[in-house]
């Protein structure tokens, strides 16, 4: 049976009702293109909206009340913050997060682009070491943060290494000149062979040819180093700090494990400090307000790395 | 009609009247007790959570007698969780929070103002746990364990376990520095330093055995240790306006005490510790260290870790030391049976018969959990079971004579910036008085916080 003119013959029966009506078909073919990409990616952004901005806002929303978790939310306006201001406690974890985040983010970048260019020299039996090494990040956390505890044990396997320097006990956890960089260094040790793998692709993603070209040019190994493979690995470069400076401050478990914050105040950082105030203390509003400052130092950093990164990428062209 | 009745008008009940009567008043009493008992099967099932705290001893006995009560009670689901010692409190704060609670739950003793402020618990119906009133529910526990849990002639815990710290002293240690145990024991802070730096034994810097040793990993027993230091010197940790005194001469003069171990005795590195969260005694019970304060040990946690000391029984409690001899107290702390105020009332109800089958055989809870011993002071302490428990009579007037720790809705901060003051003086040598001036600061804040709600 023919079909009157413009009307697609091979419609859907009812039975398909569900298909997109003529309206859509009608559409210019962009934006159907358009409409689906919205409707593949909603989803997404659904879920984006529900489980990640939603909460955002409304962690915002509750640093700006009093809240103790069991009776109404009560509006108090800038008073959590105020209260994070006079508080030494919040300004002790303030430093002790920024001293995590930068400790950690050099020793991380420095550690694994040394590891992924000391396996990048193709030395026989390279590629096992990387497996071994990439072995710590599947280690359950809790587990690792357990083990380095007794290694770090003040006449642990960490202080029997250094016995032949004649030192022969050192608090690596309970001083609070050692604590945090021992944590800095537990840190480096579980996420640099994770960054490695990073670094290592881009690494290989160097075209040989332009360490060649520079070899003949008479380009010393450093030279090669500074102006070949430094240049050429920026973006990866970008992404690893920006990466594990996010990890950083977000770390709970390490500190939370080893020291419990300890001693004192030397190793609590914000993420523990946001935990103790909202569950311990029942004080969900200053614990927001907390969570805020957090997010808006991650924020600035992360901003402040993105122009560098941006401006690199104009100079090199 | 005309009522025949053999007895005599004006003469007094007869005696088919008397067994009539007391045959009514029997079926009815059996009625009303198998009503309770049996209510159950007559019902709709019920579905009731339950929360506790871990422990090897504690936690089987109370799932143990959870499943006898749905064994008697079919209709009666309990779904029974429970959660590490320490975070047993934030899970609850949570669960009230997002409205996941649970129906009932045991409750340290320290949280009570917590939950009794923000009237999260339900009043308990003494009669329904089987007592007459409320004086008879009190008089059958410790008066001030019961005033913990008593807000407004209101009783809102059922005191389950109770008990206090002593001293453990590893008395094979002691013999092998010409000390004995039974009668050397340390009565005073003073001898517990002398005691303690005979039974150091040290290679180089480094202790073999630490002669005390003061639990340095959880605020808990910070507090727990500190306590009745702080107590025994006179101080307090808050004077009447809610001010923390805890920088008074009087806290100083125990943070000193509490110090002088190391630092004047060197009889303990603080420094140097095996402890872990469920075992804090680990240094004691692999003889690292001479005495330390703690809870009630069970023979099996002693087992667990050191057959031999248990085979051999070199061990034994002592009361803590004191500023006199003789003097000396520790802390005592207690955990309480509770309901859920916003458990719908069937499910209240239900809890009360629960909880009262569960306190129903105290002996059978001995014979699982001792030694620790139990709030009430019927039903358990004169048992043959009890008698024969070693060193029985040291844990219950550890009990007895035991102070409690502060009842305040800023515990937990009190607690952390206690634990962190300590830190900061046994493992960074800081000055004692101005720590506790710190301490005192954090402390008033979190007040004045909670005040302003």
């Amino acid at each position: 049976m023919a079909g009157r003119p413009g009307e697609n013959t091979l419609a859907a029966p009812a039975a398909y009702a569900a298909r997109p009506s003529r309206r859509f078909w009608r559409l210019h073919f962009q934006r159907r293109i358009t409409l689906w990409g919205i409707a593949f990616v909603l989803p997404a952004i659904l879920f984006f909206i529900v489980f990640k901005f939603g909460p955002m806002i409304w962690a915002i929303e509750l640093s700006f009340t009093s809240y103790d978790m069991v009776s109404e939310p009560a509006f108090v306006g800038l008073d959590n913050y105020r209260k994070l201001m006079a508080d030494p406690v919040f300004g002790a974890s303030l430093f002790n997060t920024l001293v995590y985040i930068a400790g950690s983010t050099v020793l991380i970048t420095l550690v694994s682009l040394g590891l992924a260019m000391a396996i990048n020299t193709r030395v026989p039996g390279a590629r096992y070491c990387m497996m071994a090494m990439f072995l710590t990040n599947l280690m359950p956390i809790i587990a690792v943060c357990l083990v380095w505890r007794f290694l770090l044990h003040p006449f642990g396997l960490m202080t029997q290494l250094l016995a032949p320097f004649g030192i022969d006990r050192v608090d690596w956890l309970t001083d609070t000149r050692t604590a945090m960089p021992a944590i800095i260094a537990v840190t480096a040790w579980r996420f640099a062979p994770y960054f490695m793998v990073v670094f290592l692709a881009g690494l290989l993603a160097i075209p040989r040819d332009y360490y060649e070209a520079a070899e003949i040019d008479g380009a010393t190994a450093r030279h090669r180093f500074v102006h070949v493979t430094l240049p050429l690995l920026m973006p990866t470069i970008f992404f690893v700090v920006v990466i594990s400076a996010l990890l950083s401050a977000r770390i709970f478990l390490m500190p939370y494990i080893m020291t419990g914050g300890g001693p004192g105040n030397a190793t609590r950082v914000l993420s523990m400090l946001i935990y103790e105030t909202g569950f311990s203390y029942l004080k969900m509003g200053e614990a927001a307000a907390i969570s805020v400052v957090l997010f808006a130092i991650m924020l600035v950093f992360t901003m402040g790395q993105m122009r560098l990164f941006m401006r690199g990428e104009r100079v090199h062209g | 009609m005309v009522n025949k009745t053999n007895s005599t008008p004006g003469a007094g009940p007869s005696r088919r009247d008397i067994l009539r009567g007391l045959g009514a008043a029997g079926a009815g009493a059996a009625a009303l007790g198998f009503g309770q008992r049996a209510w159950a099967q007559a019902r709709a099932p019920v579905n009731i959570s339950f929360w506790t705290f871990e422990n090897p001893q504690q936690r089987p006995w109370l799932h143990k007698r959870i499943r006898l009560f749905m064994e008697q009670n079919p209709a009666v689901k309990v779904d029974f969780q429970f959660f590490p010692f320490g975070d047993l409190g934030k899970k609850l704060s949570v669960g009230f929070a997002t409205g996941t609670a649970p129906d009932g739950f045991v409750s340290q003793d320290w949280f009570m103002p917590t939950w009794l402020a923000k009237d999260l618990l339900a009043p308990l119906d003494v009669q329904r746990l089987g007592y007459s009133s409320v004086k008879s529910f009190s008089d059958d526990f410790t008066q001030a364990f019961v005033a913990g849990a008593t807000k407004d002639g209101k009783v809102y815990g059922y005191p389950l376990w109770f008990y206090g710290f002593a001293n453990y002293l590893n008395t094979k240690q002691f013999k092998e520095v010409g000390l004995d145990a039974e009668r050397d024991w340390p009565q005073t802070w003073e001898q517990l330093g002398e005691v303690a730096k005979r039974l150091t034994v040290k290679s180089g810097e480094r202790f073999t055995r630490q002669g005390f040793k003061f639990a340095m990993h959880a605020a808990q027993w910070t507090m727990i240790q500190f306590n009745p230091m702080l107590i025994q010197h006179g101080g307090a940790w808050f004077d009447d306006s809610g001010k923390c005194t805890i920088n008074n001469a009087a806290g100083v003069k125990a943070m000193t005490v509490r110090a002088s171990i190391a630092r004047t005795y060197g009889a303990e590195d603080p420094a140097d510790s095996i402890a872990t969260a469920p075992l804090p005694q680990m240094d004691w019970l692999r003889e690292r260290a001479s005495m330390f304060f703690c809870h009630p040990i069970p023979p099996a946690a002693i087992a667990s870790q050191n057959q031999k000391m248990l085979s051999e029984g070199y061990y034994r409690p002592v009361q803590y030391p004191g500023v006199e001899p003789g003097r000396g107290f520790s802390t005592t702390y207690g955990f309480n049976l509770v309901v859920n105020a916003r458990a719908p009332k069937e499910k209240q109800e239900v809890l009360h018969d629960l909880y009262k089958f569960m306190m129903s055989d105290l002996a059978d809870c001995w014979k699982d959990t001792a030694p620790f011993t139990l709030a009430r002071k019927s039903g358990w302490a004169d048992t043959p079971e009890v008698r024969q428990f070693p060193h029985v009579d040291e844990i219950i007037k550890a009990k007895d004579q035991g102070v409690y720790l502060p009842r305040t809705v800023v515990y937990n901060e009190l607690a952390d910036a206690v634990h962190r003051g300590v830190q900061r003086i046994m493992l960074n040598r800081a000055d004692i008085k101005a720590t506790l001036d710190e301490i005192a600061a954090e402390v008033d804040r979190a007040t004045e916080a909670s005040k302003r709600g």
